[in-house]
């Protein structure tokens, strides 16, 4: 039996590679395959070569989807750098009570995103609580129209994504600051720098990996934006469709009984790749500045 | 174990998972045999499939499931319930499968799809004395457009009147008593609303869903139901007056991105004062709209064909079933005359059955809302049509949707608007 012990491990192994396998490979495989076909959900597909990519090109939908994808990709990820930064430097502080507001800007994170796009909606409605108080005010004669205008629409959506991932990038980023050298800190107060020029010498630059780990996570995240436009723009992704993203384009060309297989999963592996760029991309960037 | 060698033991691995990979990639649904009468003996077991039903009508559906039981000795019948959410999904991924239930509850244009690709049982060639049990309008709701055969025996429908809000009327300085009863007066009603309330009340909640382009006397498709035709003159004219209306704050900003239930609650808040519905409203207003249920005036639905909409719901048997003869006589059980009826009198919903809306239950109002409501759809079905043709799918609708919301705010003529949505709509008719 001792010859046989290379197989010990990959028994350890089995349930955790099944489940990669039959949830995760196979997936992927299998949509890749579908890229190449005209497959429905219902009645099978035949090969149809480079079609579906061709078909995207011409599809307005398509470049909608894109559009709307990378502005919130611009958008997102660089207040999801700054901001969390911010309240984790403003929440480290050993206050009274600071705890309780660590809390309260993590629970958003912990919030059902369906819970918390329904209470925007009702929010920013025309008749919602935000128009009705700027209303009761004075300060509006007619509502704003948050939800049904393509760019507020966007941007509420935008609004409501950072607001959520606000606690957790602070989470990670607290756990950064408590890492950066107390001695670096004395030191650079030694030679005189004031509270501003720290942060910008000594934390800053030690908390440069975080810093591009949140840009790419955020950064993935916010091109594979869905549920937060979803809820607030309905189903048909906003006034005419201009606010539809990349995942809620594959949700609708995708799914029913009707759905166009084929291509929508070429639409999934365009948005992979796309993913996958962005990540190389990310990467280079921190290498190159690294080096420099 | 000693010949297992470890490169044959990798190789085997990914070779098996190649295999899985590609063999699914394009499966497709078992086509099913050839029609004809469907004999054999009633035994065995089979699985019925319902849509949201539990918990609410558990002691119904258990009761129908155990006299069926008894009837046909050696029958065992596992009754499954989805939840609403997601039945969709649930229904394609089995289909897709080639693993649907014996019987399965689903409306006309779920059913659609998978009748053309051969995967339901044809009733009318299975159970040929079946059809004339049933309204020729339930009936029909289920056959294909251009080809013989019907893929479902209607099970209940539904159709309602329109509800407003009395309140609204009355603050708008209209009459409560004398709501609209045509599209000119609905019209003016919602234009004087929304000026006198300074565009804060809405009468309207949605733009329209195909079946008002039915009921306002469009020509949705062509005779065969190859093509859409709802772009026509009339067409035009109907979207160019929820422009007018959308223009003037008597259709709200939202209606441009809400669905179905978005435009309900909007109606349950108060927010708009007109919204069609069906006989189950009442009760809903009733528990979760208090305040408002005083206030809900109840008149019939406006149209220009003299005709209703009406909504059906059927039980399909798949070609997959294994046990076809018991699947089709436990439907045809659970649909016959007496247990519908038995069904409409738990729940506000009308028999699908011929002679069973002579019942006095659907024609003698014992003076409740719930009754008047009652008797005034089920003398409205007699006449009503399924107006959503079977092949309308989710896809269009978002499409009719978008394409509307572009025409309400003026990125396009009302024409060029559904000229798109006729477009993109047979394209994916065609796909």
């Amino acid at each position: 039996m001792s010859r046989q012990h290379w197989l010990t491990p990959w028994l350890f192994l089995l349930p955790s590679l099944v489940a990669v396998i039959g949830f995760s490979l196979f997936p992927f495989v299998n949509t890749v395959i579908l890229a190449f076909t005209n497959a429905r959900t219902i009645g099978g597909g035949r090969f149809t070569g480079l079609d579906n990519f061709g078909r995207l090109l011409h599809d307005p939908a398509f470049w909608t989807a894109a559009g709307n994808s990378a502005l919130y990709v611009v958008v997102v990820a660089p207040a999801l750098v700054v901001l969390p930064l911010l309240l984790a430097l403003l929440v480290r502080r050993k206050l009274p009570g600071i705890t309780f507001f660590r809390t309260a800007f993590f629970t958003p994170v912990i919030a059902s995103v369906v819970v918390v796009g329904l209470i925007w909606s009702w929010l920013l409605d025309t008749r919602g609580l935000v128009n009705g108080v700027l209303q009761a005010l004075g300060v509006l004669r007619t509502p704003i129209p948050f939800l049904t205008d393509q760019w507020l629409l966007i941007l509420s959506a935008m609004l409501v994504t950072v607001w959520r991932g606000l606690g957790y990038y602070m989470v990670i980023y607290l756990a950064a600051l408590g890492s950066v050298p107390r001695e670096l800190h004395e030191a650079a107060q030694v030679d005189g720098a004031g509270r501003f020029r720290r942060l910008l010498s000594v934390t800053l630059p030690a908390l440069r990996p975080t810093m591009v780990l949140v840009a790419v996570l955020s950064a993935v995240s916010a091109f594979r934006v869905f549920s937060e436009v979803y809820l607030l723009g309905g189903p048909a992704g906003g006034p005419g469709g201009a606010d539809t993203t990349l995942v809620m384009l594959i949700e609708q060309v995708g799914t029913g009984l009707r759905g166009d297989l084929g291509y929508s999963s070429a639409l999934s592996v365009v948005l992979f790749l796309l993913t996958l760029g962005l990540l190389v991309a990310t990467s280079r960037l921190d290498r190159n500045e690294a080096a420099s | 174990m000693n010949s297992l060698s470890r490169r044959g033991f990798l190789v085997g691995l990914a070779c098996a998972t190649a295999l899985a990979a590609t063999g699914c990639g394009l499966s497709g649904g078992d086509p099913g045999a050839a029609g004809g009468p469907v004999t054999g003996e009633v035994k065995g077991s089979i699985t019925f499939q319902t849509w949201a039903l539990k918990p609410k009508y558990t002691d119904y559906l258990n009761g129908l499931v155990t006299r069926f039981q008894q009837a046909h000795p050696g029958t065992t019948v596992n009754w499954v319930d989805q939840p609403a959410d997601g039945y969709l999904k649930k229904v394609t991924a089995d289909a897709a499968a080639g693993a649907l239930p014996d019987v399965v509850n689903m409306p006309p244009d779920l059913s659609y799809p998978l009748a053309k690709q051969k995967l339901l049982v044809d009733i009318g060639s299975a159970m040929p004395d079946a059809a004339k049990d049933y309204l020729d309008n339930a009936w029909s709701a289920y056959a294909l457009p251009g080809q013989s055969g019907s893929y479902g025996f209607p099970w209940y429908l539904n159709t309602g009147p329109v509800f407003y809000n009395k309140a609204l009327f009355t603050q708008a300085g209209l009459d409560a008593e004398h709501p609209p009863t045509t599209y000119a007066e609905l019209e003016s009603a919602a234009l004087a609303m929304a000026q006198h309330s300074d565009r804060k009340i809405a009468m309207l909640g949605l733009t329209p869903v195909i079946a008002d382009f039915a009921l306002y006397g469009v020509n949705v498709m062509d005779p065969g139901g190859t093509r859409f035709t709802f772009n026509e003159d009339k067409g035009v004219r109907f979207v160019e007056l929820y422009k007018k209306l959308y223009d003037a704050g008597a259709l709200i900003p939202e209606a441009l991105t809400a669905n179905y239930t978005g435009a309900g609650t909007k109606f349950m808040n108060q927010q708009i004062a007109w919204a069609p519905g069906s006989a189950y409203d009442l009760s809903n207003f009733k528990t979760n709209a208090p305040s408002l249920y005083p206030n809900v005036g109840i008149t019939k639905p406006i149209t220009n064909t003299g005709h209703a909409t009406m909504f059906v719901q059927g039980l399909s048997v798949p070609e997959s079933s294994k046990n076809k003869p018991t699947a089709l006589a436990f439907a045809r059980f659970v649909t016959n005359a007496e247990n519908q009826l038995a069904f409409a009198k738990l729940v506000n919903i009308f028999p699908s059955t011929k002679g069973t809306m002579d019942d006095p239950y659907f024609s003698k109002s014992d003076g409740t809302d719930e009754a008047k409501v009652r008797v005034a759809a089920a003398k409205q079905l007699g006449t009503a049509v399924n107006y959503t043709p079977v092949q309308w799918s989710d896809q269009m609708l978002t499409v009719l949707q978008q394409q509307l919301a572009e025409a309400m705010l003026g990125k396009k003529s009302a024409k060029q608007a559904l000229d798109e949505v006729v477009a993109q709509c047979d394209k994916l008719l065609a796909g």
